[in-house]
């Protein structure tokens, strides 16, 4: 048995949770970890030719089990994934070395847990990324599950809470899967992808339909789509710092490698598009549609709201995996290019956002937005991150965030579905009210007084924030390098292809080119340069209490940054919208068992358990033998 | 060779009786006597499985060839079970010694050999009587715990399982007026012309109903909830893991060989699925750790009753693996709750205090939801591809139900692993939470390194339970092995 | 010609009748000994019925008393399961009064719902939890949840 580069990949991964777990208590755990997800983005590096279009990989490792048979493989969409984790594990656990790590463990954080529960999620999401068939798929994803769990779980008190109901939905989503693998298996006759791919096409309506709600479901609940989204903000939102810059970069995007596998590759779009709902104009297709721009619209108001900045990240989140999945069900080379470049985009910016407010609860020690302000002149260098992140979130040039919405919205507007664009910017609309909400309460304004001490992020934090950074803007000026990968996934789960050039796409109905974009934007800031110092570039420096307001010279002491309440003019307007429904919804759900479960406590405690026995034994022969 | 075989069965029933004779004159001596013959036991039905003796075979005792004699029925299943009898049966064998040690020891090997009784036994009769000496044995273990709660529940248990006899005994009799035997390999032959009515329909009827008693069969398992959390945990262990198992062995073999009316397995999907709503979702709101674990294993009985409705190969596959499954992981669970057996708010921290037990304790939960490569997914995968092949609707409401309460058990289960893994309650010391006493601890252990043996090796485990499955799905070669070719003794 | 009214009619009639009164019994008492009593009766018609299967109306005892030439005999087989059934039957009749017995002495009362509300008390009190299903007072906590406060405003607010 030799072994394929994809085994050495998994086998690197395995190691390193073993590293993790044996040797995972000593300090420089965190360096050798980090220098582990390097091993093995090497390895990836390795299959680079996958992401060019190149031969899937098989590993040399198969099992027969109860009849079944269990294999692993890589293909360029197995590969793009994989480099989005593996990268943002590296630069997390990179972020995670030093400064952090100590006050972690002062802090009386389990370092141990953390390291390994890193690493048990890396290593599960490659196996689930390598999976060869559906049940190896099942296998992965149950992993995955449970690793990320353990990860969240880890901190204790409110964050068990979170991750608890987060396995409450993981578990039904699982379900799910389970009973619509149970039933491929028994139309198909095998869990291989070819006996589906073939089984797929013959499939009558209704077993289509059934098989793509219960995947859908079952897939939906890890993206967070609506309705199955309360659990991801607060689970996300109280891992330890870089744990949820890792969760918040990839880990839902699992559930969207699943639908691209499942929904669209083996059943295909196209059967998808097929399915029509009776007595309405719409289809399986536009349902999913829908059910993706709702998701972009409601987690990103409730993000708007958010008075913690982690809160608030992780609701974005939510809403930019809608952006994806509305991309993918359009289905046409644009679109289909725009939602997978934005899977890449959000891990970037996302990884850098929760970095940056990491950071900042590192030097403050807090993230709620009412507590905050001014820290621009004390951590420059992290607003700068976090700047240069939230335009890639709001999807404004020069960052990557634009190009992949752009794609979208192109093909929105190609294919003809004004009221989804419509709908898309809407949410686009209050991802910039509520980004700018993030860096004015955090950076801009008036300094506290007890912020005044704080220095920069250290540098063990500052260099991975810095190359996420670099990251963000050269995949905006260049987006043709991700997009060849894109490109190459897009042919191997059967899509259109775009023609994508090294700044952008060329279409027939719109072409972008990033590098004229960014030049012709930095040429307008040249000229705006260039007529101020012409003008005589006057400026004067002035202390930031050096101000008044309302007559009154202003002191340290009092604040005057409108922070609490932000937005209270446009709530008054949509404030009535908010009305925690799917809450309520939720909260009916558990009472409903809850009061099931009292019923049938009762039943067995309460009962003349004798008179049951009789009943049934006679209601039984009754029924059976009359 | 295979004479040997009755010796697991004679040999603790003679203990039994001996035991409090040699316990009045010597306690050192009689304190081994049980033990000894129960390894004696699990020696010879190891060897035998080993020995390579061709299976299945059919013993006749005392002399007269089946169908007039009765006679022992021996294939790889019979065998499996006998053998998990004695092994349990040592596992939890009641080492304390004070008074009541020679009537606890005695009852247990009572036990053991009517548990050994029932799982090899070839005759309806028998079977009955096996049973009923199954049930004092029982009665007398939870009493024998001491507290009047566990007085209470035996009384109440045993009206129930008294009622579940009376039918039992009918169904019996209705089964002889019609064919004029008992022997279950003639009946077998003849079930076909006479038993294929109404009439047989509704001895099996009363017979299902009767034996799920003990089986934990919806609605005749009231008693569950109060008898484990009442009994001594190694009785609840032995219980809940193997003697409800051994009763669905009855009606398994009954369903195989006699009676395959459609309406039969029906009636037993039906109250499986209603014994698996109601189970999950009691155990969903339980406060202590004893009635969560007696209403989750109501529920997992409910699952492979719904197995057990699956007329073929495959569901009897998915039978053997889910009951193995749940033996294991049930019998261990309870082995945590000898310390772990109040209430479930106290169990805060208790990672801290015995981390190996929490452990374990995950470790358990994980399989029984069905996680990935442990065998609770295996066997669960199975369930569920049979369940999704039928074509009745019921099969599907069933496969449904089962997902469902897959997640409560998911949430409960791991609600409490929260508490265990969580701080500890501020008022209360670490060395006063509640710890599983050290020989539990150490059962326990025993089962979780089965368990991950079993994944580790579960391509093997599996072609052995399909196997299994495969002989015990073979009514002629029942019919066979016992009336052909069989003389007075082997 | 006039229905008889066999013996044999009349015996089944009884065994059915018989483990009809007992199984009512069961049910319907309230006392635990009489439960147990009735719990005798319905054994005893299920025997009833045991012998009956193997009864046959023309033939003797199956007892040999000479050799060769013997008339039809009574099928032996069941009348030995009845006796095994007996003796099972009365040891755990045994069993369950001595248990009663002790459940007397320690709870004073065979009533059936005392015995099974002290018997809950008994546990919830040895675990340590509250209990929440008692037959004085209502079921459990509320069972739906709050409403959100934007909708109870607009419902009339929270009086």
């Amino acid at each position: 048995m030799t072994l394929t580069p994809l085994d050495e990949l998994l086998l690197f991964s395995g190691v390193t949770v073993l590293v993790a777990m044996l040797l995972g208590r000593r300090l420089p755990a965190g360096w050798m970890v980090t220098i582990l997800y390097g091993i093995q983005l090497l390895a990836l590096m390795k299959m680079a030719p996958l992401g060019y279009g190149g031969e899937a990989i098989s590993s040399a490792l198969t099992f027969k089990v109860m009849g079944q048979t269990l294999s692993w493989r890589f293909d360029a969409l197995s590969w793009y994934f994989a480099l989005i984790t593996l990268g943002s594990a590296l630069l997390s656990s990179w972020y995670a070395c030093g400064e952090w790590e100590q006050r972690f463990r002062q802090s009386g954080g389990n370092l141990w847990l953390f390291h390994f529960a890193m690493t048990l999620n890396v290593f599960s999401m490659l196996i689930l990324l390598a999976s060869g068939d559906l049940l190896s798929l099942f296998i992965g994803w149950e992993l995955v599950s449970w690793a990320g769990f353990l990860l969240m779980a880890m901190a204790g008190g409110v964050a068990t809470k979170a991750a608890m109901r987060y396995i409450t939905y993981a578990m039904a989503g699982a379900m799910a899967i389970f009973g619509g693998i149970a039933l491929v298996y028994v139309s198909a006759g095998s869990l291989q992808y070819e006996a589906i791919l073939t089984a797929a096409s013959q499939m009558s309506t209704a077993h289509l339909w059934m098989l793509v709600i219960l995947f859908g479901a079952g897939f939906g609940i890890k993206m967070g789509l609506m309705p199955f989204h309360l659990w991801q903000a607060p689970a996300y939102a109280e891992t330890p710092g870089p744990g949820s810059a890792f969760l918040g970069a990839i880990s839902s995007r699992m559930g969207l490698f699943a639908i691209l596998l499942v929904l669209v590759k083996l059943f295909g779009i196209v059967n998808i598009d097929s399915l029509k709902i009776p007595f309405t104009l719409i289809d399986a297709r536009d349902l999913l549609a829908w059910i993706a721009v709702f998701t972009i619209i409601f987690p990103t108001f409730t993000a708007m709201k958010q008075n913690d900045a982690r809160q608030l990240l992780a609701w974005h989140g939510i809403g930019q995996g809608g952006y994806m999945l509305l991309g993918l069900v359009v289905a046409d080379a644009m679109g289909a290019a725009g939602g997978l470049l934005h899977v890449f985009n959000h891990a970037t910016y996302q990884a850098a956002l929760f970095m940056a407010v990491t950071a900042v609860i590192h030097r403050t020690g807090t993230a709620d937005l009412n507590k905050l302000g001014g820290l621009v002149v004390r951590m420059p260098l992290t607003f700068m991150v976090l700047l240069v992140g939230i335009i890639g979130l709001a999807g404004l040039p020069p960052m990557n965030g634009f190009v992949s919405k752009w794609l979208v919205y192109r093909s929105l507007l190609n294919e003809g579905m004004p009221l989804l664009f419509v709908a898309a910017v809407i949410g686009t609309l209050g991802t910039i009210l509520s980004v700018y909400k993030l860096i004015h309460n955090i950076f801009l304004g008036q300094l506290r007084v007890e912020h005044d001490k704080v220095k920069e992020a250290p540098w063990s934090m500052m260099i991975p924030m810095l190359i996420l950074a670099a990251i963000i803007f050269i995949t905006g000026l260049l987006p043709g390098i991700p997009l060849a990968w894109v490109a190459s996934v897009q042919q191997a789960v059967g899509l259109p292809v775009p023609d994508y050039t090294l700044g952008g796409v060329e279409s027939a109905s719109g072409s972008l080119d990033m590098i004229w974009v960014i030049g012709v934007l930095f040429a307008g800031f040249g000229i705006g340069a260039l007529i101020f110092y012409f003008a005589g570039g006057r400026s004067k420096r002035v202390h930031q209490l050096d101000n008044y307001a309302g007559g009154h010279f202003l002191t340290a002491d009092v604040r005057y940054q409108y922070s609490d309440n932000f937005y209270a003019g446009l709530m008054h307007l949509i404030g009535g919208w908010y009305r925690g429904s799917f809450l309520w919804l939720e909260q009916s759900v558990k009472s409903l068992v809850e009061f099931l479960s009292l019923g049938m406590q009762g039943l067995y405690r309460r009962a003349n358990a004798e008179f049951y026995l009789l009943s049934t034994a006679l209601f039984v022969i009754a029924w059976v033998v009359i | 060779m295979s004479d040997l075989i009755v010796l697991p069965l004679v040999l603790p029933l003679f203990g039994a009786f001996l035991l409090p004779i040699v316990m009045r004159t010597s306690i050192s001596i009689g304190a081994w006597i049980g033990p000894a013959i129960l390894a004696y036991g699990c020696w010879i039905l190891g060897d035998q499985w080993m020995s390579g003796t061709a299976l299945p075979f059919s013993l006749a005792i005392g002399g007269f060839a089946p169908p007039m004699g009765i006679n022992l029925y021996i294939d790889s299943l019979a065998l499996l079970f006998a053998f998990a009898v004695q092994l349990l049966g040592l596992l939890f064998w009641p080492f304390k010694i004070d008074q009541e040690t020679a009537r606890r020891q005695a009852l247990m090997l009572l036990l053991v050999a009517a548990s050994t009784g029932l799982a090899l036994s070839g005759d309806l009769f028998n079977l009955y009587v096996f049973y009923e000496l199954v049930a004092v044995a029982t009665f007398g273990l939870i009493a024998a715990s001491g507290s009047s709660a566990a007085y209470a529940s035996t009384i109440r248990y045993l009206i129930l399982s008294g009622i579940g006899s009376v039918l039992t005994l009918l169904g019996i009799a209705l089964i002889y007026s019609q064919t004029g035997t008992l022997n279950l390999a003639h009946l077998a032959q003849l079930a076909p012309e006479q038993l294929n009515n109404k009439l047989g329909l509704t001895a099996f009827l009363t017979i299902l109903i009767g034996v799920g008693v003990k089986a934990e069969l919806f609605p005749v398992n009231t008693w569950a909830p109060e008898v484990y959390a009442t009994a001594a945990s190694r009785v609840s262990a032995f219980l809940a893991g193997l003697v409800s198992k051994l009763a669905l062995l009855i009606i398994l073999r009954l369903l195989v060989l006699i009676f395959h009316q459609p309406e039969a397995v029906q009636v037993m999907l039906v109250l499986g699925i209603l014994g698996v709503i109601t189970g999950e979702l009691a155990a969903w709101r339980a406060k202590d750790v004893r009635r969560m674990l007696a209403f989750s294993s109501i529920g997992q009985l409910g699952m492979i009753f719904i197995a057990l409705a699956i007329p073929e190969q495959g569901g009897l596959l998915a039978v053997l693996a889910l009951t193995f499954h749940h033996l294991l992981i049930k019998s261990g669970l309870f082995m945590l709750a000898d310390g772990w057996g109040g209430a479930i708010e106290k169990l805060r921290g208790a990672a801290k205090r015995s981390p190996l037990a929490a452990a374990i304790f995950v470790l358990f939960s994980l399989s029984l939801i069905g996680m990935p490569p442990l065998p609770g997914f295996w066997a669960k995968f199975t369930l569920i591809t049979q369940l999704a092949a039928q074509t009745s609707p019921l099969y599907l409401i069933g496969l449904t139900v089962f997902l469902l309460a897959t997640v409560i058990e998911a949430a409960y289960l791991f609600r409490l692993a929260a508490l265990l893994y969580g701080p500890a309650a501020e008022d209360t010391p670490i060395d006063t939470i509640p710890k599983p006493a050290g020989l539990s601890l150490a059962t326990a252990s025993l089962f979780g390194i089965g368990l991950l043996a079993a994944a580790l090796f579960i391509a093997p485990v599996g072609d052995l339970l399909n196997h299994v499955a495969g002989q015990a799905a073979n009514a002629d070669l029942y019919i066979n092995t016992v009336l052909a070719g069989t003389g007075g003794s082997q | 010609m006039m229905p008889v009214l066999s013996l044999e009619l009349i015996l089944y009639t009884t065994a059915l009748g018989l483990i009809s009164i007992g199984l009512a019994g069961v049910v319907l008492s309230r006392h635990l000994f009489r439960m147990v009593l009735a719990l005798v009766i319905a054994e005893a018609g299920a025997n009833l019925m045991l012998v009956l299967a193997g009864y046959r109306w023309d033939a003797v005892a199956p007892i040999l008393t000479t050799l060769g030439e013997h008339p039809p005999m009574v099928d032996p087989v069941p009348q030995a399961m009845v006796l095994t059934a007996i003796v099972i039957g009365v040891g755990i009749q045994a069993l369950a009064v001595s248990i009663l017995i002790r459940i007397r002495q320690r709870y004073g009362t065979l009533d059936r719902s005392q015995v099974a509300e002290r018997m809950d008390a008994e546990i919830a009190d040895s675990a340590g939890i509250p209990r929440d299903v008692s037959q004085e007072s209502p079921l459990g906590e509320r069972p739906l949840p709050s409403l959100p406060d934007s909708t109870v405003e607009i419902r009339g607010g929270h009086s």
